[in-house]
């Protein structure tokens, strides 16, 4: 059975005692800049002066470099190989691939995406490294999320293994009876289907079940829930909130000043 | 003074023509331990649903008669309010994990938190609860990470925690190991003790046997005997309706045609009253 259901790491740095909100906001702040600034080199600029300098802060940076050498590369170098290849821009041909022409133009529109989005996955790894999710939803909640929209998100990612393993047995148990899973694409597609019924429908019998037990426990009571973590929101907090807002405001209108 | 009062109950599951209870009476003493026994779809599951205010409040349906617990009527109250009463733990200990919680101590901290109660109370009662059932060792795990027995005293822990006056258990080792049913019904054995009004659906008789201060066998959906625990487990009328009957009783019953067990002997429904009863 998994021990660990989330990517977060418990670990006593400066950014795991942020606030959760600070930390989501820098996320989506990173991403943002990535995003829009109207500098090709923005992203990397992100990814080498802020993330992996904010990763040694947090005294994740193993488990980020791993995380970016062993999944983001290969995704973001996955997308940029499908761009540089399938996106019909440009005219200078630098080479010809079977019947795709490359150009400098969809290369460097690939490469722009690709390091876009490395710096996206990034901050939300980091972010995900550092923040406890219960403290998360725990501050969310707080400051005014509807807590069963905050139980569905929290839910699910810890659900998502489980059901892994439900399937597992359920194939186990069909193998055990003769299916055949392995051999051609096709017929390992085709084996899936009798694992649909009895993990959806299995699925859907627990759903009941869980609805109960947390109805048990007061879920829809109506008094203003507490929260047995406590979760500080300090000056710096905002102050850091507020900076990332107006660094976001500054890039929007750098953006629509150079086009 | 009884703690719960259910009257001429008569309850319908939606799109059902047969009735789940037909004219239930049922009434139980504060600190008393009753066990509900029956065969498969007798009702057992639905009784406790219904003093546990599932039914009508979660499962709609039609329900007739009365229920009441700590003096308030089903009816007049919220599923919210009823489960500061009533607390239910039930047959499937993973699905009785919330899924919000990574840690054992955060899982069983989830209800208090959901009642609004202060964090420093949460700590103490949480404290409190984790000792009374004694997996205090598992605060620190993933509620996925243990096996049924410790998950179901997880489940347990998590209802006692906001201490209601009643604790509802539906058949809460039907899915255990012999280990696994030892550890919760150790649980179950120190909240005899202390007092705590139970209502337990059991089918392992020699347990009940050891607990229950009252038994009421329920039969397609009517109560068929309600009495002390022997007269009703050792009952001639519980034999041929799929009613689990202890292994000791019907060696006994056996052994009575034979000649080795006195005719004027009770029955027994333990091995130790088994293990006496061969020797005279």
């Amino acid at each position: 059975m998994h021990e660990r259901l989330s990517f977060y790491v418990k670990r006593d740095s400066f950014l795991h005692g942020l606030n959760p909100l600070t930390k989501l906001t820098l996320a989506f702040g990173l991403t943002f800049v990535s995003f829009i600034s109207p500098w090709y080199w923005t992203p990397h600029f992100v990814i080498l002066l802020v993330i992996i300098p904010l990763s040694l802060v947090g005294r994740v940076q193993r488990e980020y470099l791993n995380a970016a050498f062993r999944l983001i590369l290969p995704t973001t170098g996955f997308l940029f190989l499908m761009q540089a290849l399938f996106q019909p821009i440009g005219k200078t041909v630098i080479f010809q691939f079977w019947f795709l022409d490359v150009t400098s133009e969809s290369l460097s529109f690939a490469f722009e995406n690709a390091s876009r989005i490395f710096a996206m996955v990034s901050s939300f790894t980091l972010f995900l490294l550092t923040t406890h999710p219960s403290e998360l939803m725990s501050d969310l909640t707080r400051r005014g999320l509807p807590s069963q929209f905050a139980y569905v998100i929290i839910s699910t990612i810890q659900i998502i293994p489980q059901m892994q393993s439900k399937a597992q047995t359920i194939i186990a148990a069909q193998r055990s009876r003769g299916l055949d899973t392995e051999g051609s694409f096709l017929k390992r597609i085709s084996a899936l289907v009798p694992l649909v019924g009895p993990l959806v429908f299995g699925s859907l019998v627990e759903v009941e079940e869980r609805a109960i037990a947390i109805e048990a426990r007061g879920f829809t009571s109506t008094n203003r829930k507490t929260s047995l973590r406590e979760i500080r929101d300090t000056g710096f907090d905002k102050f850091v909130r507020w900076l990332l807002l107006m660094i976001a405001l500054v890039v929007v209108s750098l953006k629509i000043w150079l086009s | 003074m009884a703690i719960i009062n259910l009257h001429q109950l008569t309850y319908h599951y939606p799109l059902t023509d047969t009735p789940a209870l037909t004219k239930v009476d049922l009434n139980v003493k504060e600190g008393e331990f009753v066990a509900i026994i029956g065969p498969n779809g007798a009702g057992k599951s639905t009784l406790c649903y219904t003093i546990a205010g599932f039914i009508p409040h979660f499962f709609k349906g039609d329900l007739e008669g009365r229920v009441e617990v700590a003096g308030i009527e089903t009816s007049s109250s919220t599923l919210s309010e009823w489960v500061l009463n009533v607390g239910l733990v039930f047959q499937n200990p993973f699905n009785q994990i919330s899924g919000a919680k990574y840690t054992v101590y955060e899982e069983i901290a989830f209800g208090l938190e959901n009642l609004g109660v202060p964090r420093d109370e949460i700590k103490s009662r949480v404290d409190q609860a984790l000792a009374l059932t004694g997996i205090s060792d598992l605060a620190d795990r993933s509620p996925y990470s243990l096996s049924g027995g410790q998950q179901q005293r997880v489940a347990l822990t998590s209802i006692l925690v906001m201490q209601p006056k009643v604790l509802v258990l539906d058949e809460p080792t039907s899915q255990m190991d012999p280990i696994g049913t030892r550890e919760v019904f150790g649980v179950i054995r120190s909240l005899a003790e202390r007092g705590i009004t139970v209502v337990m659906a059991e089918h392992k008789m020699e347990w009940v046997a050891q607990f229950a201060d009252r038994v009421v066998a329920i039969y397609e959906g009517r109560v068929l005997m309600n009495g002390k625990p022997r007269e009703v487990l050792t009952s001639g009328r519980l034999v041929g309706r799929g009613f689990a009957i202890s292994r000791y009783t019907s060696t006994a019953r056996e052994a009575v045609e034979r000649g080795f067990w006195p005719k004027d002997l009770e029955l027994p429904v333990t091995l130790d009253e088994a293990v006496q009863g061969f020797k005279k």
